[in-house]
């Protein structure tokens, strides 16, 4: 009877319930001293949780931030086992549900329209020391299209003015699609933003969804319930009805025209100055005492990603018709580059396991790792590494494959304008040698380690 | 949330000077420590609505004196 109370408490849970079960759980904690904006980055990045900086200065809007900056934290976000991310995401994916519209929002509970849309009334936090100017990090872009229907995706927007953002749509994206096609047009786009989504429609969003598929659909499908969707007051575009904040306007019909960033990117490093659309703000809907969400780089925007990341490894492992005991992202690869995979392994499967890995675009290097390797440890895959490899025979390069123009080793200077960068792989095959026998590899065991325990003694 | 608030012009004015050479936004930040942050924000808002801003590949801005 509690269980079934707990579910019902959960159900469609917003993203204040999750702030609020997070700090349950001891990944948030509240920052009751003024803060500026100025300095909130600063303090999520030595901070051991979460924060939510209730008092922020000059603002009434308190802002949280790092919600998901380590696999322990998204997990908690999600409220799903840490080790079962990437099978639940899978799992997910696999049954979307269409999402529900509903009339009153809490998102709606305030409107400000006309001389009242003022974006400095929003505590925007300035975020790295190059940045072009503050940033809103956490927002999600929703967008529509009579042919390509519904879209959800993450982009960042550069403060410029009172009603004014520049939002990057430098590389190929769904909304970047969306708008060409009104831009050939010169007509501008409807889009809306919102800000303090909860967790499932923010990695929904972040998920390169298949072509057809709206990523409230995804969100459903993580959720187990269908996402509540209402329609923006002023553009003809479905939000989430429990975000806190929405930014309501047009990509206006500009082109890739408006200086944009610096900005500290997903990669951990700082990125360029580029040129792109401006976002015209009409209309500014928010929750009665809304609290603002500063999407910290790059770890939280990696994190939002490496569920997917570890999805999409399983699926092509299945497809090579490797049995998968777990995947894991790992962060130093920002939590797609670099992945190791454990696997029940018949003969020649540790190649197919790199061979299958290596083919997903995102990833760059892979490790495979027979199943009796903790793959969350790294100093068990690194020996691993040491004792199952030989260099000469063990390890796979792949030369001339797809690449991205972030990665500073495939010198995206030098390439011409559209030309797109290729890069090398790696894959290191750590499962045992075939024609090595596993007795080789005995582990050594404590003398009666079932008969010791830790706490009679220390 | 609060609107309505207009630009200081005398914090507007001593954005401008330091537009004068090429400068990261930290450095407004830097050189605006007095004032609050909105203020600073409102204050970008007027320059940039105003003025066409120049940008050099570091992202470092700076004002174009008009011939």
């Amino acid at each position: 009877m509690a269980a079934r109370r707990m579910d019902q408490d959960r159900r469609n849970e917003d993203f204040r319930g999750m702030l609020a079960r997070m700090e349950r759980e001891g990944h948030l904690r509240r920052v009751t001293k003024t803060i500026s904006p100025r300095h909130i980055t600063a303090l999520c990045g030595q901070a051991p949780s979460a924060v939510l900086c209730e008092a922020v200065e000059d603002y009434d809007i308190p802002v949280v931030g790092g919600l998901y900056w380590t696999r322990d934290r998204l997990a908690s976000a999600l409220d799903w086992p840490v080790g079962e991310l990437g099978s639940r995401f899978a799992t997910a994916v696999a049954r979307p549900l269409s999402p529900v519209l509903v009339n009153d929002a809490p998102c709606q509970e305030v409107v400000a329209t006309g001389d009242d849309v003022d974006l400095t009334a929003l505590p925007i936090p300035f975020m790295h020391e190059k940045d072009g100017a503050p940033y809103i990090s956490g927002g999600v872009a929703f967008a529509d299209d009579p042919e390509l229907g519904p879209n959800a995706g993450c982009y960042r927007l550069m403060f410029r003015t009172r009603r004014e953002m520049a939002i990057d749509l430098f590389t190929a994206s769904d909304l970047r699609r969306y708008y060409t096609r009104t831009y050939e047009r010169k007509q501008p786009l409807p889009v809306a933003i919102a800000i303090g989504v909860h967790a499932f429609e923010h990695m929904a969003a972040a998920y390169k969804a298949p072509a057809g598929l709206n990523e409230m659909e995804i969100a459903g499908g993580l959720r187990g319930e269908p996402a509540h969707l209402v329609r923006a007051k002023t553009v003809d575009v479905m939000v989430p009805a429990n975000a806190e904040i929405v930014l309501e306007g047009e990509l206006l019909p500009n082109g890739w025209t408006a200086d944009e960033g610096p900005f500290g990117e997903f990669a951990g490093m700082q990125g360029d100055l580029k040129h792109n659309p401006l976002f015209r703000v009409g209309a500014i809907t928010h929750r009665r005492n809304p609290i603002f969400y500063a999407l910290q780089m790059p770890w939280e925007n990696d994190w939002l990603n490496g569920p997917a990341t570890e999805a999409a490894c399983r699926r092509v492992l299945g497809l090579a018709g490797i049995q998968v005991a777990g995947v894991r992202a790992t962060e130093g690869g920002c939590c797609g580059w670099s992945v190791v995979a454990a696997i029940k392994k018949r003969a020649g499967e540790g190649r197919n396991a790199l061979a299958a890995l290596l083919s997903l675009p995102v990833v760059k290097q892979a490790i495979v790792t027979d199943d009796d390797i903790d793959i969350y440890n790294s100093d068990e895959v690194e020996w691993a590494v040491t004792f199952r490899c030989q260099a000469d025979k063990d390890i796979i390069i792949l030369s001339g494959m797809k690449g991205k123009h972030v990665d500073p080793s495939v010198r995206p200077w030098d390439l011409k304008p559209g030309e797109l960068p290729t890069t090398a792989k790696f894959g290191i095959d750590a499962t045992i040698p075939e024609g090595i026998p596993a007795f080789r590899y005995e582990r050594i065991v404590p003398a009666f380690r079932s008969e010791v325990r830790l706490e009679d003694y220390l | 949330m609060t609107s309505g608030r207009q630009a200081d012009p005398a914090l507007v004015k001593q954005i401008e000077e330091c537009l004068r050479e090429p400068v990261y936004f930290r450095d407004i930040l830097d050189a605006t420590r007095d004032q609050k942050y909105r203020a600073v924000l409102l204050a970008w808002s007027d320059i940039r609505t105003r003025h066409a801003l120049e940008r050099d590949e570091h992202g470092r801005y700076w004002r174009a004196e008009r011939a």
